[in-house]
């Protein structure tokens, strides 16, 4: 009986051998096969990443290993890029989520027109910032179309400023990253089983019960995952807050700090440092929203078969 | 519910019984007239009439796209209709939108909020209704043990099978204690013997809580079994209307008799008629006597139609009135029976069921046609 048993086994083993799938040899090509992926990670993300620590941990002035990193945060022009930021990057990601989730929610079942309102909603992510910014200087600048209509109908006198400060650089940011949330939110709202909806109505619930009780803790996997991108990409301001901004005062963001020291100081050890901290902050952030996210619901949006 | 009432319902239907202690159901009535409902140029649904007595099981029947599903989300409201009435006790609810409308609804995927325990998802109807924290708990237990899943009341969705998520899906909707309960082909996504045993409990539920149902379905085994009624629907439109008896044994139509297990559909001519039967001929030439089902004139074209455990086997040597030889072209063991498809002068493939099975490939065979089993209705266009 054993004897017949273990016959059979060596005899599927050799058709496998045979058909060139052993085990060892499988292993082999699936390595080979993600080799270009690894190589590419390596080169493109960590040799930079391992570059700029090691660059940082080199003070170009002196004053031992961590000497850039007790800089920053002892001199306080320096520490306030932090705070400056994210003043910018946090308003424009809850301003970016609070129009999202209930547009993404009016959109999730129209099917005539959704492709047309889709793709308005996306072209500011084909604009890049630089342009954004361009065209908000002319709008709201005090000659432009915003200021003009508010003067025409007599609802200002004195033209409003949203350029050139805090709020110019927020609603730039939130233009810029809107179409990322906004596209986030509308792939997990869609795959919500519309028949969840349907069997909150039937039993009782109305429209605003059903978004909060239903949608709504449906919907959170995308939040935060719609938020860490967000916010990681506004964190990273740079050209809207130069250029809408007040580069030398309260949008003096980190990105800036660290341009600075590499192209005004020559101090590229500081400026790694500097990059350093502000990868620092943004992993920090992802992993309390991730770590939230997992804390929450995050299994299946349909509730049952098919 | 007024004593005329009770004693309608009681007298409805005396082989059924109504269970002693069953409660009273909570509407008297449900009148459904004209329901119309349009998608585009297709009528999905046509002057619908329904008339449901308080405590009634009614299975709506049919293919997909014969409009029964259309039918249910009008009556609960999920579309709206192009016209009609829905009258619950005299008063139209077709304005009422659906979360006031106070109706339980069981579908096809369970929809079970996935992310809500068991416990949370069976009194979110009761919360809705603001009722006091106390008796949620006592009545979500008590809707937890009717469909005796009390020690799973902590899970998720996701950590039930199927037939468990579906019988979490029914306690959330008797738990509000429903005025109209709705099912929308609730056991389709079940496999074979959970199919039969949910079955099973979908009726002891309804013998125990009286509650008026509407049970959508495609499936003719569970509509007989399960319904005080079955409406056989086609097209969006209402074919037949009738107590399971009387739809299996008295088809109105050939559309009916194919649906509900007529599986041998022949086109013949009328060449004769004879009080209630009818002289036919196939187009081989080959004459039978059928029942006559319907208007037919001789010279008509019609379908004769017979299931196939009416068929009579007999030996290839006897002989006699609607009796014809044939040969065994194939023999399927079904366990409880055995079902051939013979050849015969008739039809190609006429298929006979057989409690006997001593039948083999290429056996020469009789096939004797009883008169008032063979049912002639008018020709109609039938699909599978």
């Amino acid at each position: 009986m054993a004897r017949g048993m273990q016959s059979t086994v060596s005899t599927a083993r050799n058709a496998r051998r045979i058909a060139g799938f052993s085990p060892s040899r499988a292993n082999w090509m699936s390595l080979a096969m993600i080799a270009p992926a690894v190589i590419l990670v390596l080169a493109l993300f960590i040799y930079p990443l391992v570059y700029g620590l090691r660059l940082s941990l080199d003070p170009q002035t002196g004053g031992g290993l961590f000497a850039n990193y007790a800089n920053f945060f002892t001199d306080a022009r320096e520490r306030a890029t932090i705070w400056n930021t994210l003043r910018l990057a946090l308003p424009a990601t809850f301003i970016n989520l609070a129009i999202a989730i209930p547009l993404a929610y009016r959109m999730r079942r129209v099917v005539r027109g959704r492709r047309l309102i889709t793709g308005l909603f996306v072209i500011p992510m084909t604009l890049g910032t630089v342009l954004i910014a361009q065209g908000m200087l002319s709008f709201f600048g005090p000659a432009g179309w915003f200021n003009k209509t508010l003067e025409f109908l007599r609802i200002t006198d004195d033209p409003i400023r949203l350029i050139y400060n805090k709020t110019g650089v927020i609603i730039s940011l939130t233009i810029a990253e809107f179409p990322v949330v906004f596209l986030i939110l509308l792939g997990f709202v869609s795959g919500i089983d519309p028949n969840l909806e349907r069997a909150a109505q039937m039993l009782g619930a109305s429209g605003w019960q059903r978004f909060r009780r239903i949608i709504l803790p449906l919907m959170i996997p995308g939040i935060a995952t719609a938020l860490a991108l967000s916010f990681v990409m506004t964190f990273a301001v740079f050209p809207s807050a130069v250029m809408l901004g007040q580069p030398a005062g309260e949008t003096r963001v980190i990105a800036f700090a660290a341009w600075q020291a590499a192209y005004e100081r020559f101090d590229f050890s500081a400026a790694s440092a500097i990059a350093i901290i502000m990868a620092s902050i943004e992993v920090l952030v992802l992993a309390v929203v991730l770590g939230a996210r997992s804390r929450l619901y995050r299994g299946p949006a349909t509730g049952g078969k098919g | 519910m007024t004593a005329q009432a009770k004693a309608d319902q009681s007298l409805a239907e005396p082989s059924r019984g109504v269970a002693p202690g069953r409660p009273a159901p909570r509407i008297e009535r449900l009148r459904i007239r004209n329901l119309t409902k349009r998608f585009g140029d297709l009528a999905a649904l046509r002057e619908f009439d329904l008339d449901v007595r308080g405590g009634e099981f009614i299975s709506l029947l049919g293919p997909s796209g014969c409009g029964k599903t259309t039918a249910l989300n009008c009556i609960a409201g999920l579309l709206d209709p192009d016209g009609g009435e829905i009258e619950l006790d005299g008063t139209n609810v077709v304005n009422t939108p659906p979360e006031r409308r106070r109706f339980g609804m069981v579908f096809q995927n369970y929809a079970l909020f996935p992310h809500l325990s068991v416990r949370r998802n069976v009194a979110f109807g009761l919360e809705m209704q603001r009722i006091p924290k106390s008796e949620i708990g006592e009545r979500v237990d008590r809707a937890l043990r009717l469909v005796r899943l009390e020690e799973h009341r902590d899970k998720h969705p996701a950590q039930l099978s199927g037939g468990q998520q579906q019988r979490i899906a029914i306690a959330r909707a008797v738990v509000t204690e429903p005025r109209l309960m709705l099912m929308d082909e609730p056991l389709s996504n079940l496999d074979g013997k959970l199919r039969m045993e949910m079955r099973t409990e979908i009726r002891r539920l309804h013998q125990a809580l009286g509650l008026t149902t509407i049970y959508v379905t495609h499936d003719q085994e569970e509509a007989l079994s399960l319904s005080d009624r079955v409406v056989l629907m086609e097209h969006g439109v209402v074919r037949q209307m009738g107590t399971p008896r009387e739809v299996y044994h008295e088809p109105a139509s050939a559309y009916a008799a194919s649906f509900l297990g007529s599986r041998n559909l022949l086109p013949v001519r009328v060449t004769g008629l004879e009080g209630s039967l009818a002289r036919i001929e196939a187009p081989s030439g080959i004459s039978l006597t059928g029942s006559l089902r319907g208007e037919l004139a001789v010279g008509d074209d019609a379908i004769a139609a017979i299931r196939p455990e009416n068929v009579m086997l007999l030996a290839s040597d006897q002989g006699g009135p609607n009796t014809l030889t044939g040969q065994v072209q194939a023999v399927e063991f079904l366990g409880q029976g055995t079902e051939l498809s013979v050849s015969c002068e008739l039809a190609e493939n006429i298929i006979v069921r057989t409690t006997e099975d001593t039948w083999a490939y290429g056996d020469q065979v009789a096939l004797r046609f009883p008169e008032d089993r063979l049912f002639v209705f008018p020709a109609e266009p039938v699909e599978g």
